[in-house]
């Protein structure tokens, strides 16, 4: 069964599956953050959320999760979007001067580069809960039972809080050692396993399946940035050292690019492991192995950049 | 009939506010535990218990024990939205920001934890409300909690506090501001989140439509007076009095009422507000408004 699901990842056409969720999702969040008064912070909101190259991994996990246990794409797409502002919200203060300090993001300018740092904390602060609004007023209620969007609401909040994506941030801009596999986790871990199980918690999957995407997520948040990670090393544009302290809490940068390359093999091992307990829902499943092979093989180019 | 029967107890507002303080103080240093990373949970609980009057969460919880409800279902969201509160001040203070040293007459989060953590401290509150309101609400059906969610939300954003925030900003130094921009500022930057405590708690405990709508009224009357008292306050008390810096809106070339309608225009608007406020808590019973009614009075008579 194994050949038979790896089979469903090489036929199943996971880039015309993200296109076609891409193009949804962005129109979608085109709608959701309209340009009112006060246009300033409605300009930067979405400056980074409709940021062009958006690959939407979150959204479409969470799309493709909730799928897998039959649930519609109708139920999902709120919260689908929800995870891509509040990750939005995310990065533009982990960009903060005080923060990373980082000038570019997406190959564009930084959100305070462009509309200053009070903007850029006001919008951060604001799309956090239209993320959580955006969810409870457009989640279609005879679709989806009002207990289990408290129950996304809470995993969203949960990532992205003080045990979650902000925990990751802090113990990166403290430093330290040995933290890697800590930090990654929490900084990019968080985000595909809420992801993932936001999807699940939406189509109603049981408890063990939830805690099952909880594991698969999570491997997968962190096996493509350790990739990343690897990419850009082999690149090997030789960076700054301003930009290599920052870097410090990589695989590659910690343990080189060797060993970096055996965690992501573990890691994908794991993800597809995981997967395994989903086998009884036949080729729904196929959307997620593709994620993890995606994840390592890059095997085309989703959005307009990287 | 006896000299004992008092036909209109006055009802004690000082050891009501005290009480139900003391239970909010409680309930939020339960709800937010010194977890690991250590220092970030320090800093969300340093500016989440640093004192202040607790006005948001008891307005929470008086309009839900006014529509019927317990106090226990209003509870989670009243901590939730001192959690909002603490979180815009501790953005607010950030130099980016207002640039302020002193909070409550502590120092502001950033002077103590560093402004990386400060605003990792506030987005981690801002968080936490919602997970708290979702998790730890009892006692409501989940509809009504969605429901509470989504005002919650709404009175935070870009149609909340967030819009008032970007207004004033902007606002500084302009001249040729007047009414209109300084209610906006503060119909969005104070009376959202006042607004916010109150249809929470009255949607909570159970409130019909109606309830729930006179009760949003009363809150943005009372959130334009909390505001209009602030500016009073700023120009004529001290920073000891305040517990926070004194004359900054001055300093800051700041759209102010005393500034546009004189400290009198200023006190007579604050009166009128608080009639109309009140005007909407006649229908209920008045036994149960008394503690509205005597925030409403409280908000408009306070000394800092």
């Amino acid at each position: 069964s194994v050949s038979a699901n790896h089979l469903n990842s090489t036929q199943f056409d996971l880039k015309t599956y993200w296109t076609t969720l891409i193009a949804e999702i962005d129109n979608n969040l085109d709608q959701a953050v309209p340009i009112k008064y006060p246009e300033q912070i409605y300009e930067a909101m979405r400056y980074s959320v409709l940021a062009k190259g958006a690959k939407r991994a979150p959204p479409v996990m969470c799309v493709a999760a909730c799928e897998l246990f039959g649930g519609s794409r109708l139920a999902a797409f709120p919260t689908a979007c929800a995870l891509e502002m509040v990750h939005a919200a995310s990065l533009i203060h982990d960009d903060l001067p005080c923060m990373d300090d980082d000038l570019s993001r997406r190959g564009q300018p930084s959100n305070h580069t462009v509309y200053g740092v009070d903007m850029a904390i006001l919008a951060g602060d604001a799309l956090f809960p239209l993320g959580f609004q955006h969810i409870v007023s457009h989640t279609p209620s005879d679709l989806v039972p009002e207990a289990r969007i408290l129950r996304v609401i809470a995993e969203i909040a949960r990532a992205v809080g003080s045990t979650g994506m902000a925990a990751g941030q802090f113990l990166d801009l403290e430093g330290g050692a040995n933290q890697v596999r800590f930090v990654q986790e929490k900084k990019y871990g968080e985000m595909g396993e809420c992801s993932a199980v936001c999807g699940g918690l939406l189509a109603g999957a049981e408890d063990d399946e939830i805690r099952r995407l909880r594991r698969y997520g999570r491997a997968v948040g962190v096996l493509y940035q350790v990739v990343n990670d690897i990419l850009e090393a082999k690149s090997e544009i030789p960076e700054d050292e301003e930009k290599k302290k920052k870097k410090g809490k990589s695989y590659v940068a910690v343990y080189g690019i060797e060993r970096a390359a055996e965690v992501a093999e573990e890691l994908r091992e794991r993800a597809k492991m995981e997967l395994h307990g989903f086998e009884k829902y036949g080729e729904k499943v196929a959307p997620l192995y593709s994620f993890v092979d995606y994840a390592v093989d890059r095997g085309f180019s989703v959005g307009e950049s990287s | 009939e006896t000299l004992e029967d008092n036909p209109k107890p006055t009802f004690d507002f000082k050891s009501y506010m005290l009480q139900k303080a003391n239970t909010v103080n409680q309930a939020l240093d339960a709800s937010v535990s010194l977890r690991e990373p250590v220092k970030i949970h320090e800093s969300m609980r340093y500016s989440l218990l640093a004192g202040g009057k607790r006005v948001r969460p008891v307005l929470c919880i008086a309009a839900c024990e006014l529509v019927g409800g317990d106090e226990s279902m209003a509870m989670p969201a009243a901590c939730a939205i001192e959690m909002i509160h603490t979180m815009s001040l501790i953005h607010d203070d950030l130099p980016c920001m207002d640039n302020d040293d002193l909070r409550r007459g502590k120092p502001t989060n950033h002077k103590v934890f560093g402004e990386d953590v400060a605003v990792l401290a506030g987005d981690a509150l801002l968080a936490f409300a919602f997970e708290h309101i979702a998790i730890s609400t009892t006692g409501v059906t989940p509809a009504r909690i969605v429901r509470a969610i989504a005002e919650l939300a709404k009175s935070i954003g870009t149609e909340g506090l967030v819009a008032g925030q970007v207004v004033d900003i902007r606002s500084e130094g302009q001249k040729d501001l007047g009414i209109k921009d300084l209610e906006f500022i503060h119909e969005h930057k104070t009376a959202a989140l006042l607004e916010g405590a109150v249809v929470l708690g009255a949607i909570l405990g159970g409130g019909t439509n109606e309830e729930v709508e006179k009760l949003r009224t009363f809150a943005r009357c009372i959130g334009l007076l909390f505001q209009v008292v602030d500016d009073i306050l700023d120009v004529t008390k001290s920073s000891k009095e305040l517990g926070k810096t004194a004359g900054k809106d001055l300093v800051a070339d700041k759209l102010t009422y005393p500034k546009l309608l004189g400290i009198e225009g200023s006190k007579a608007l604050a009166e009128k507000l608080n009639k109309d406020a009140q005007q909407q808590l006649s229908e209920f019973d008045q036994e149960k408004a008394a503690p509205l009614i005597a925030l409403a009075n409280y908000i408009a008579n306070r000394q800092n």
